[in-house]
Formats: structure tokens, C-alpha cells, sequence
């Protein structure tokens, strides 16, 4: 690896069973540095390399993350890549830097570049031979590393490879109770059409009705006498008659079940407020202001409101259950759920909960520094990304055409400068002068003159009419196929070079990383090779024939000539920048 | 940065600082200079609170001969904590400029539910709980029991706080609730007990406005402040509220059995003693007799809560002769109960004043109005005689003698209210004996006296000449800041008009509207599909809230709302409501957005922050007015009429818009946020009304939005959202007044003394 430094989006993790800080993972050939998202997390690291005294990956096809772990003498850091390329990446560097720090660092490696990856690369490779030659160009000669080449390959790699693990399917944010029974009208009795998706819904919004399930089916009734109950409960419900609802529960103690207040939500509900920004918790005020004792401060003002008491227990409301649906919505669904089976999906349930409580206390500390900056205030640090910049597009059209008219300007630089600025009367005054020397003179007849009319007219006409008579009738022939073969080949080749260079050259703007600026550099020589390369055979070309090739290689070149313009007008910038005493 | 205001220092965590803040920093200091107070209104959003702390510390730091002590007040527990961290920045900084110099002892103090460490304790619910877990534990007579007796419980970080004796300090520093706890375990001492300690000897304490309104608290927190303090009431716009149910106690059925089994239980006790330790309720008599003060010599375990009196009310006599004997007491207590019971059964709404109501329970139960002002104190004094532990047991009797005091001490401002039942539900009886206060100067006068600046700030005081009239003092500084804005970030906007163009309001005749409903959905449901991230609604009341929401789920609008953002709403439950928030939170920190329905002055309108994209638009549907028809407001306001000319239709608009600017004030923290405020009602575009609003809304509203139909608002909102998500210039140098001032910019600025010139 030349550039000597990989920056990665990663997670830190002190332990595997750890959620992870998220954050940045800088690798140098020296140390590896991780700054987390947050920058008042503790989970700063800055480690020598010589620290390391080996380090493991995670396989590509297992079905763990991509994890790196690097022992040292006390334990081992773990971080969670977001993808497998990225964890290779990392990978090769940190073995190159361990190589470095002596010791033959031990790859405890399961594998060097996941076989499977490194198969799909070169079988690849070998069935587009022009991507095999752009390799040879490109990797062989060190134009780009490996990955670099790679990476803007990706939908490539991922077409085959990544074609099961499509994206998550959310938890649909629609109320359960839409279930609305369908009746035929005309025996008293409704139909509920339940898919698995809804009963997974309702499993997963009702722990308790969840419970009921698995202690219930099938020991104790079947599933259709299951379901019956439940609607029935269902339908007490919508009732909002709590007497009622109360007075059947008290019949059936299966019906209770579905009735009453979910315990296992109120418990989870304990667990969770423990955990929440202590910023929001409006939990921990009560009974921190003395009035709340029962009759005490205010009871019947008329902003305060009046709850029943009375059969609270079974009475939901459906402020709870929304509250509910948008926390089951933002949990998620877990991926490989068999929908068919019910019994399945409720054992799958049961299995997630057991989730850790390690480190609530951490978290919640992070949390409440996180929200008191105030962001303008502070001087603005070293930006790593460049603030996104969505402009109006005329804004946009109408600034390029300034610059057209500066440009214009700039080319017309022997000319004398105009004094932009005029008072109303020196533009009423040379408005006046110009008429009067009109009137005096007269118009020109013709405003300009004809041999210079001729001239541009002939500039403006001669490619095409040159162009015309070469490709003759055909107007679908390119120009490309009057130029002998071996010229056509090499001007296909350097126009895909071109592109992926350029491609890769463009994609690493703004430059943030050092990594980055090495990578530009490199790009930069890079296409100066190829832009020396296009002039050669625009020269080499036939005489009848160059100017065709010109006319190709031209935009070929003009895009280059950007390329190369905007790297020098950016160095200047960020030398400039440099300079300047406080650092941006 | 480091800058100078005339003769102090100001260190300021920040390197750059708004013009606003500093131009709030001059009034406060002159305020600090003048020793008098002051009442500063702010808006959201421009760093109040960091601006005061700066200040306040830096003024202490270059005045070392004369040492302030802060007393920071905040309305609710999550505002200590922001408030406490915010302090740690800014002390961090200042020990990086100025060293040990600088160090100072900062702490936040709670009840024992949130600073407990005891396991044990801590599995109880509630904080009453708590309290009575803790003093069981703790209690004197428990301890002395326990070193008799070792299978006696007893906490043990309580003893071994007690144990480190005078070592048992806290090191310099800044401590939030949670440093607190985690200090206290790491040392094994109670964080509760420590911080009650540590509270005299701190120089900056935050802690919630009741300990130091409600005499109740004040009396055994606060009572060892020093004079030269500061006092701040953060977001103090709701103090007179504050202060008022400080003061308040209403008595209800439930309070009358159960004052009733309290009783009854009392008597047992007293039976109990009087066979086998009958010296002890001699020796309290003889305690009485010589008018001991009554918790002076307590050790600071025993104590509870103080006189609900304030404390200069309380003469220093003794008890009277008819209630020193504990069975006596109980019977003159037993009268009472029975009287108030006699008095709860009535038809009819009845209104008495305080002096009325006193005769009324002389001539019926024969308790004059000085037994009635000792009772709180007798009760006090007999259960700890008693030894009672369990107190949260006897809350009953507790707001029954708070009661008696209060009734007993004030002849004016207090009315006493009795109701058959609530106005709005006629058929459920539920009688309420309320004693009422109505004038809030009565519970900050104390603090005004006592202290030497005491300072209410909050983002919404307008109007803010009504403050002082209200709390009845005379500040030395009183002003309204505006707000300098780099660009127009908020973007406030009267919505009049349905999608129809019917008019939208919750007047009280066209609330339950269909139509009315409906284009308040239709107005949530089209800003949903156009606003990213969060959005927050506010309706006036839980039960207006439950029905529009009900309705729109049985019109399917809900459904649709649902597709784009999901749901979540404040309920009366706070558990729920956390979560709620927590996971709305999380909702908009993934980019899933969400929308948070809320109720003006709820809990969650009072101190949550819907800042940056938790909160990209508020609708405000309605006018948060007060129930109009409650029988006490009515009391209040006919009290305000008489004592301080305020016009009740004055008040009530006043009352009802601060609430307003509250809830819509919560989306806007700092000048890089931006968030719109849709007021979707028809009276809002009345004069009378909006001239109501704060100044920094009023100055944004611009005439083209005050009479909006819900196409044209949805308009303005994408075009506005458009403008600003573009990357500006954060300075505003190029519209020539500054709104960020770097170091530099300051000392131009006050060279040329252009200070008054940016405002």
C-alpha cells in the first residue's frame, strides 16, 4: 500500500459483545487513531503500532460483521468495519505496519484477501478483457492501488455477491387494528383475514398476547381458538367500555390475559426509562418538586386534567398504542424471520429481548454533554468534509455564465480595463456624447466589415463541411471508423483510461485526508502521462487524418485540461489556506 | 475567549459569542453592581444560560474579597443536568486559563429518589417511598436502635458518611446528579446526605425553584444561605405559577379518611408510649412548654419537610397550651377533620376568604385561628416523638395541619373554594375543599428580601412590566433583548384557514367541528410530506388532543400521517411520555422523522427542547387558553383585578400567549438552527392577541403571513426550508451587523463603544 494511511468509518468496540462506538479509524504505517463521532466520548484512541502484537478478521462469508481485531498486550481492540472492502483495506495496512514494527508480525489471518473476493476479482477479470487490460494499465504501473480500482468497481463485485442479503424491510408504521373483520351480512358472525405479517405485528406490538402464544398454543387451545379470543378481547376494547371489559375478565381468566395492562411492556418500560438522555427524563422530576404530594399545589384549576381512576386497568388508550407502534417501528425487524410459521416467528421474538444492559450508565453520561454546545459558537474545527452546497440552479447557470464572460474578459486582456463604476450622470453624459457623434457621423453603413464577417464564417463552417466529406452519406459512421485500426484501438484505450483516471481523479474531491491528496497527486502525474500520450498520436496521425484525431482527441484533452487546472488552482488554494494564521 | 465588561474578566467557553449575549452579560453585571434585581428577557436559542454562568463566575473570580454564592433554580431535574454540564465546560475552560485559581465547588441538588445509591432503598417506586425507605434507614432513633441491636438495618453509606465525620467533603469541582452518585459510591457515602451538606460551603448550587418557593422545602435546604447571593430562576416565565401552588393545598374525601386512619393510628402510638415510655412524651411537653425550636437540635436525618408557612410568619412563641399535650392535639386534629368533612359535604360551590373560613371553625369546632397556625409544628414535633418512620403514610395528616397553618397565618391573598364537582364532569361527585393562593408575591417575597440579586430570566416574559407587579418587587434592570439574526431562521406564521378556507380554531364552539378537525389533519398531513425530521404539535388541553386524535384515526387521516412520519404522543403517564420522547428522538436522529404530539403547558412544553432537527416545526393548534370557568381561576383573577389593576381579559391573553411563545420557542437553540412556527388559529391573526407574542417572534412575522390558508403555509415552508438548508456566512458580516462576535470584534467594539449602537 503506497498511500501509507486508510481513514475508515468504524465502529470501536472494547469488547465483542460491546454496541460499539461509532467513529473514524485512522491507519498509519506508525499508529492507528480512532476518533469517535462524538467528541466528548471517552473512546479516544491513539496506539502505537509497535503495541500491536497481532491482529484477526472476521471471514467474508460467516455471518459475522467485519470485524478487525487487534490484540495487544492487555486485550484487543475490535472495531466494526461497515464493509468487508473496507475491513481488507485496513487489513493489508495494518499488516504492512506490523511487518514494519519488526517482530514478523503473525497474521493469525483466516485468510489473506477472502478467496471468495479474490476469485470474484479475477474471474472478473478474466471474462471482460478490457477491464483486464485497464488493470494491467492502471494497478501494474501504480497509477492506483488495488483497492483503489476496486472500489469504483463495486457494483461489479456486488452484483453477484450481495444479491441475498438484500435491504432490510422495516416494520410497517400502519395501526394493527386496521384489521378490520369482513362480515357477509348475513349471519351475525365476522371473518378476520390474518396474514403472518399481522400476527408477527401483533406479537411484536403486545408482548403479552406474545406470551399467551407460546404458553397457550398448542397445550392449551389451537390457534384459530387462540385468534378468537383475541378479537374478542379486541373488540371489548373498542368499546372503551371498561366495565364491561372488566366483568368479562373477571369470567374468563384467558381473556384477562388480552385485557389487561401489559406487564412485560411495563417492565421492559421500568428497564428502559433507566437508560433514556437524562435531558428528557421527565421521570426523574417527579418528586423532585415537593407540590406533588397528593393535595398539594392546585388540583381543580381547569389546566390540569381529570383521569378516571376507576377501571384504569383496562382501559388502553390509543395514545398508547401509537406510542407503542413507533417504538416497535424503530426497533426494527429482525432479518431472518419465517414469517409462515407463527409459532416460529414468536420463538424468534422471544430469543431477541435478551439484549445487554451493560453500559446504560456510559451512555447516558455521553448523552447529556452531547446536547449542550452550542455548534456556532465554537471556532470551527478542521472540517473532514466539505459542507454539502445544493445551490438554485439558475443561481448556478447564471454564476457559469459569469465566469464564460470573465473568461471572455481575461482573453481579451490587452484591452483596457472599464471603469465599472459610473454615476447616473457621467452614464447620461456619455450616452448623450454617443448620440450626438451618431447624429454627427451617421451610422456605419455596414457594422462590420465583410472580410471579417467572411473570416469568422469560414472558422465557424470549415470543420463541418471537412467532416461532411469524409463521412460522406453516412451520418451514423463515426469519424472514429475512417482512422486505421491500430490508431483506434489506441485512442479507445487511452479514452477508457481517461475516464476511470478522471473518474477517480473527481471522486476524490474535496480533498480531506492526506490520504486523498497523496492519491490526487499520484492521479495528477497520471493523466499528464496520458495527455502527453493523447498529443502523441495526435501527431502521429496522417496528415488527412489529424485533424479528425484532433477533433476527437480535443474534449478528451479539454477534460484532462480541467482536471489539471482545478488540481492547480487547488493547491494554490490550500497552500494559501495553509498560510493563513488560525488554520481555515 | 476572554473579554473584559468595565472592570471584570469575563472568561467565555466559546470563541465566539453573540451580541445579544454580551449585551446580556452588561445588564446582569449592572444588575450584580446595583445589588438588586433584575428581570431579563432573552430569546431561546441565543445561550442564556451560558451567558449568565460566565458572567456570574467570572464577576466572582475578579471580586475575591467579596465571595457570591449562586444559587441556579431550575424548573425540572434534565434542566439541572444541562445546566450542570454547561457549568463543567465553562469551569474546565477556566481552570485552563487561570488555574487552581478558579476552582470552585458546583453541585446540583435533588431528592434522595434521584441521588440514592442504596440499593434497597432505591427498588421502592415513587419518591415518597424513597423518602420513607431512606428514613428508615437513617432515621436517629433507627441508628441508636441498630448500635444495640446489629440485626437492625441500617444504610450503610449513610454510615459511613457519618462515620468520615468533618472528612467527608466533596473536592472542588462540578457535580451533576450523576457525578454525585458516582462519587458517593466510589467513597461509599451518601451523595444525598454529602450533597445536603455540601450545599453551604459550594459556590454555585442548582437545584429545582422548590427549594427555595415552597416554604415547605425552603425551610430546611435553604435556610443557611448566605445574603450575598445570587439567585436565578431559569426559564422563570410560569414563576407565578409556581409560586402560587406553593401555597396551595386543596383537601379532597381521600385526604379526609385517610387523615382520619392517621389519626387513629397516632393514638395508638401515644397509647403505646404512655404504658411503656411515658417519660418521653413528658419530656416533649416540657420541650413545648419552653418553646424549644423545634428542629434546630434535630440531626438533619430527622427532618422533613418544614411549615408550609413562611418563616418570618411563624412567631417565636410557644406552642399554645391547648395542644402541647399530644392527646389533646389529636383531638383538636379530630375536630378539624370532622369539620372539614361537615364543610366538603355541600350542593353548592362555595368561595370564603381566609378570615371567614377561621371564625367558621371557631364557632363550630372551637380551634382559634393560633392553635390552627401551630398545627403543622405539633404534628411535626409529636411524630417525631412518636418516632415514625413510615411518613409517607401520614401524608394525609400532614396536608391537613399544612392546611390548618396556612389558613391560620394568612388573612389575605388565599381564598377558600369548596366544590361539589368538576365543572366538566356534573355527574361524578367528588367534593374538593381548596385553599387557594392567589397572589404570588406572597412565596417569593422572602426570596427577594433575603437575598441580594435575585435574577428571573426566561426566553417569553412579555409583557415585562407585568412580571413586577405579579411578584410584587422592583427590579433594578428590566429588559427585553431581541435577537440578532445572521439570517431569518425562524419563520413564525398565522394560519387562519383551512385547505377549504374555512376558518380553524378552538374556540370553544367550533373545537368539535368536523371540519375544523379535519383541516387541522389536513394541515399535519400536508406539512408532514414536506417537513423533514421532526415536527411538533401542541394542543391546548390532554382531553381536546385525545379526541382530535381519535377522530382522525377514525377518518383515516392518521393513517396517512402515519406513512410519513411516525407518532408519538404525550401522555399522562411520564414513564411513557420519556420513552416517547426518547424514541421520537431516535426516530429523528435516524432520518425515519417523527411527530410528537404534545399539550400546552404539559411537562413536556414546559422543559423539553426541540432543537436542530428534533424539531424543524411547531403547530400550535389553538389558543392555550385557561379553563375560564374553573372556579379558582376565576378568584385569582377577580384578586388581581382589586389588588393590582390587571383586567382579567388582559391576564388571560397574557396567560394564554406566554404559553404559546413557550411551546413554539422550544424549536430554536441556536442562530445555525432554523425552525417555522405555525400558530394555526383564527384569533391569532387578531392585534390584541399576537401584539401579545415576545418581540423576537413579533419581529418575524412578517404581514404576508398572517392570514394563511394551508396551501399558502405549505408554500412559505418549502420555500423556506429550501433557503435554508444553503451554507451561509455565520458571522452576518456581509448585511454589515455583526451577529457572531469573535475576541477581536469585541475589543473594536467596546474601543469605539458601539454597544449600544448593535441593539
Amino acid at each position: 500500500m503506497a498511500s501509507g494511511k486508510v481513514v475508515k468509518k468504524a465502529k470501536y468496540k472494547s469488547t465483542v459483545k460491546d454496541p460499539g462506538t461509532p467513529g473514524i479509524l485512522i491507519l498509519t504505517e506508525e499508529k492507528l487513531v480512532f476518533k469517535p463521532n462524538d467528541p466528548t466520548s471517552s473512546n479516544k484512541l491513539e496506539v502505537d503500532f509497535k503495541f500491536i502484537k497481532s491482529h484477526k478478521h472476521t471471514k467474508e462469508g460467516s455471518n459475522k460483521p467485519p470485524w478487525l481485531n487487534l490484540t495487544h498486550s492487555q486485550g484487543s481492540y475490535i472495531f466494526e468495519l461497515e464493509t468487508f472492502p473496507d475491513l481488507h483495506v485496513c487489513r493489508e495496512l495494518v499488516g504492512i505496519a506490523l511487518g514494519k514494527h519488526g517482530e514478523a508480525a503473525k497474521v493469525v489471518s483466516e485468510e489473506q484477501l477472502s478467496a471468495a473476493e479474490m476469485a470474484q476479482r479475477i474471474k472478473l477479470l478474466q471474462e471482460d478483457s478490457k477491464l483486464q487490460k485497464l488493470h494491467k494499465e492502471l494497478v501494474a504501473s501504480g497509477k492506483l492501488t488495488e483497492s483503489e480500482f476496486w472500489a469504483t468497481k463495486k457494483q461489479l463485485l456486488d452484483r453477484d455477491e450481495n444479491r441475498k442479503s438484500k435491504q432490510q424491510i422495516g416494520f410497517k408504521n400502519s395501526l394493527i387494528f386496521d384489521t378490520k373483520p369482513t362480515s357477509d351480512g348475513r349471519i351475525n358472525q365476522v371473518k378476520f383475514q390474518l396474514t403472518p405479517e399481522i400476527k408477527y405485528q401483533i406479537f411484536a406490538l403486545k408482548p403479552a398476547v406474545h406470551q399467551a402464544f407460546l404458553n397457550f398454543v398448542p397445550s392449551k387451545m389451537n390457534e384459530v381458538e387462540f385468534w378468537n379470543k383475541y378479537f374478542k378481547a379486541e373488540y371489548l376494547h373498542s368499546t372503551k367500555n371498561a366495565v364491561a371489559a372488566a366483568a368479562e375478565a373477571a369470567e374468563d381468566e384467558d381473556l384477562a390475559v388480552f385485557l389487561k395492562d401489559d406487564e412485560i411492556l411495563e417492565i421492559e418500560a421500568r428497564k428502559k426509562v433507566r437508560r433514556v438522555d437524562p435531558t428528557l427524563d421527565m421521570e426523574a422530576d417527579q418528586g423532585d418538586d415537593y407540590t406533588h404530594l397528593p393535595d398539594h399545589g392546585i388540583f381543580r384549576d381547569g389546566s390540569k386534567e381529570i383521569s378516571e381512576a376507576q377501571n384504569s386497568l383496562y382501559r388502553r388508550t390509543l395514545l398508547q398504542d401509537l406510542n407503542r407502534q413507533g417504538a416497535v417501528v424503530l426497533e426494527g425487524k429482525t432479518l431472518d424471520i419465517e414469517m409462515d410459521n407463527p409459532r416460529a416467528a414468536a420463538e424468534v421474538l422471544a430469543r431477541r429481548k435478551q439484549d445487554s444492559d451493560a453500559a446504560i450508565e456510559d451512555e447516558r453520561r455521553n448523552r447529556i454533554s452531547k446536547m449542550n454546545q452550542i455548534e456556532d459558537l465554537q471556532a470551527q474545527n478542521d472540517h473532514r468534509f466539505a459542507p454539502l452546497c445544493i445551490k438554485d440552479p439558475r443561481d448556478y447557470f447564471d454564476s457559469q455564465q459569469a465566469n464564460a464572460v470573465k473568461a471572455l474578459d481575461d482573453s481579451q486582456a490587452g484591452m483596457e480595463k472599464t471603469k465599472c463604476s459610473l454615476s447616473s450622470e457621467e452614464v447620461y453624459g456619455s450616452l448623450r456624447a454617443s448620440i450626438s457623434k451618431i447624429k454627427a457621423t451617421g451610422l456605419r453603413d455596414p457594422l462590420f466589415s465583410p472580410e471579417v464577417a467572411l473570416k469568422v464564417l469560414n472558422e465557424l463552417t470549415k470543420n463541418i463541411s471537412s467532416t461532411k466529406s469524409h463521412i460522406g452519406k453516412h451520418s451514423q459512421d463515426s469519424v472514429l471508423d475512417i482512422l486505421p485500426t491500430t490508431t483506434k484501438e489506441k485512442l479507445l484505450d487511452q479514452w477508457v483510461c481517461s475516464q476511470e483516471l478522471l473518474r477517480h481523479f473527481w471522486s476524490s474531491y474535496p480533498i480531506t485526508t492526506q490520504n486523498l491528496a497523496n492519491k490526487t497527486r499520484r492521479l495528477k502525474d497520471a493523466i499528464s502521462q496520458v495527455y502527453s500520450k493523447l498529443e502523441e498520436i495526435k501527431v502521429s496521425a496522417k496528415s488527412d487524418l489529424r485533424h479528425q484525431v484532433s477533433l476527437i482527441v480535443h474534449p478528451m484533452q479539454q477534460a484532462l485540461d480541467a482536471a489539471l487546472l482545478h488540481y492547480d488552482a487547488d493547491i494554490r488554494k490550500r497552500n494559501a489556506k495553509a498560510a493563513k494564521p488560525n488554520g481555515f | 475567549m476572554k473579554f473584559q465588561i468595565e472592570d471584570v474578566t469575563v472568561y467565555f467557553p466559546y470563541d465566539n459569542i453573540y451580541p445579544e449575549q454580551y449585551a446580556y452579560m452588561l445588564e446582569l453585571k449592572r444588575a450584580l453592581d446595583a445589588k438588586g434585581h433584575c428581570l431579563l428577557e432573552m430569546p431561546t436559542g441565543t445561550g442564556k444560560t451560558i451567558a449568565l454562568l460566565s458572567l456570574i463566575t467570572s464577576y466572582v473570580l475578579s471580586k475575591p474579597h467579596a465571595p457570591l454564592k449562586l444559587l441556579y433554580c431550575t424548573r425540572t431535574v434534565h434542566e439541572m443536568e444541562k445546566t450542570l454540564a454547561e457549568l463543567k465546560l465553562l469551569h474546565e475552560y477556566q481552570i485552563r486559563h487561570l488555574g487552581p485559581a478558579a476552582k470552585i465547588l458546583a453541585l446540583g441538588l435533588s431528592s434522595r429518589k434521584n441521588l440514592c445509591v442504596n440499593p434497597r432503598v432505591l427498588a421502592a417506586e415513587n419518591r415518597d417511598s424513597v423518602d420513607a425507605g431512606c428514613r428508615k434507614l437513617t432515621a436517629s432513633w433507627v441508628r441508636a436502635l441498630a448500635a444495640e441491636n446489629p440485626s437492625v438495618r441500617t444504610c450503610e453509606f449513610f454510615e459511613q458518611y457519618e462515620r468520615a465525620g468533618s472528612a467527608a467533603v466533596l473536592p472542588p469541582g462540578v457535580y451533576t446528579l450523576q457525578d454525585l452518585r458516582i462519587f458517593g459510591k466510589e467513597k461509599g457515602w451518601c451523595p444525598y446526605y454529602l450533597a445536603r451538606h455540601m450545599v453551604q460551603f459550594a459556590n454555585v448550587v442548582v437545584y429545582s425553584y422548590q427549594y427555595l418557593l415552597d416554604p415547605k422545602v425552603a425551610g430546611i435546604i435553604s435556610k443557611e444561605m448566605q445574603k450575598e447571593s445570587v439567585v436565578v430562576f431559569d426559564e422563570a416565565h410560569n414563576i407565578d405559577n409556581v409560586c402560587i401552588e406553593a401555597l396551595s393545598v386543596s383537601v379532597r374525601r381521600q385526604t379526609i379518611e385517610g387523615a382520619r386512619r392517621n389519626l387513629h393510628r397516632m393514638s395508638q402510638e401515644i397509647d403505646k408510649f404512655k404504658a411503656t415510655d411515658a417519660g418521653r412524651l413528658r419530656a416533649e411537653y416540657n420541650r413545648l412548654v419552653e418553646g424549644l425550636a423545634l428542629r434546630g437540635d434535630l440531626p438533619a436525618t430527622d427532618a422533613w419537610l418544614a411549615n408550609p408557612a413562611l418563616p418570618d410568619d411563624i412567631l417565636k412563641e410557644a406552642v399554645p397550651g391547648n395542644i402541647r399535650r399530644a392527646e389533646h392535639f389529636l383531638q383538636v386534629l379530630r375536630r378539624l377533620v370532622q369539620y372539614l368533612e361537615g364543610r366538603l359535604d355541600t350542593e353548592n360551590v362555595e368561595k370564603e376568604g381566609p378570615v371567614a373560613f377561621v371564625t367558621s371553625i371557631l364557632n363550630h369546632a372551637g380551634i382559634d385561628q393560633k392553635t390552627l397556625k401551630f398545627c403543622f409544628d405539633r404534628l411535626h414535633s409529636l411524630m417525631m416523638t412518636l418516632e415514625i418512620t413510615d411518613t409517607d403514610e401520614f401524608l394525609h395528616i400532614q396536608t391537613i395541619c399544612d392546611f390548618a397553618t396556612l389558613v391560620g397565618t394568612y388573612a389575605r391573598g388565599f381564598s377558600i373554594i369548596i366544590e361539589p364537582f368538576d365543572e366538566r364532569m356534573p355527574h361524578i361527585p367528588d367534593p374538593v375543599l381548596q385553599l387557594c393562593c392567589h397572589d404570588a408575591s406572597l412565596a417569593i417575597r422572602p426570596v427577594f428580601e433575603r437575598f441580594q440579586s435575585v435574577v428571573i430570566t426566561s426566553g417569553t416574559l412579555s409583557p415585562i412590566d407585568l412580571y413586577p407587579r405579579l411578584l410584587n418587587f422592583n427590579p433594578v434592570v428590566s429588559r427585553s433583548f431581541t435577537m440578532s439574526l445572521t439570517r431569518d431562521c425562524i419563520c413564525p406564521m398565522v394560519l387562519t384557514r383551512g385547505s377549504d378556507q374555512l376558518p380553524v380554531s378552538t374556540k370553544f364552539d367550533m373545537r368539535s367541528d368536523l371540519g375544523v378537525v379535519r383541516n387541522y389533519g389536513r394541515l399535519l398531513l400536508e406539512m408532514a410530506s414536506v417537513v423533514p425530521d421532526g415536527i411538533v404539535c401542541f394542543f391546548v388541553s390532554y382531553s381536546y388532543m385525545d379526541g382530535i386524535v381519535n377522530t382522525w384515526n377514525e377518518t383515516g387521516i392518521l393513517k396517512e400521517i402515519m406513512q410519513h412520519k411516525l407518532v408519538f404522543i404525550e401522555t399522562q403517564d411520564v414513564v411513557e411520555t420519556t420513552l416517547a420522547l426518547d424514541n421520537y428522538r431516535k426516530a429523528c436522529d435516524c432520518g425515519r422523522g417523527a411527530i410528537f404530539f404534545s399539550v400546552a403547558r404539559g411537562k413536556v412544553a414546559e422543559g423539553i427542547d426541540f432543537d436542530r432537527h428534533y424539531g424543524r416545526l411547531v403547530i400550535m393548534f389553538g389558543v392555550p387558553f385557561q379553563y375560564t370557568l374553573s372556579k379558582i381561576l376565576l378568584a385569582r383573577l377577580e384578586y388581581l383585578r382589586d389588588t393590582f389593576q390587571i383586567k382579567e381579559g388582559d391576564f388571560l391573553t397574557f396567560d394564554a400567549l406566554r404559553q404559546a411563545a413557550q411551546c413554539v420557542g422550544r424549536v430554536i437553540r441556536s442562530k445555525a438552527d432554523y425552525g417555522m412556527m405555525i400558530f394555526a388559529d383564527k384569533r391569532y391573526s387578531r392585534h390584541d392577541k399576537r401584539s401579545k407574542l415576545p418581540s423576537w417572534i413579533l419581529s418575524h412575522l412578517h404581514d404576508a403571513h398572517l392570514n394563511l390558508s394551508t396551501d399558502m403555509a405549505l408554500h412559505t415552508a418549502r420555500e423556506f426550508l429550501r433557503k435554508m438548508a444553503q451554507p451561509y456566512d455565520k458571522t452576518g458580516g456581509s448585511t454589515g451587523r455583526k451577529t457572531l462576535l469573535s475576541q477581536e470584534d469585541l475589543e473594536k467594539m467596546v474601543e469605539g463603544s458601539l454597544v449600544d449602537s448593535l441593539f
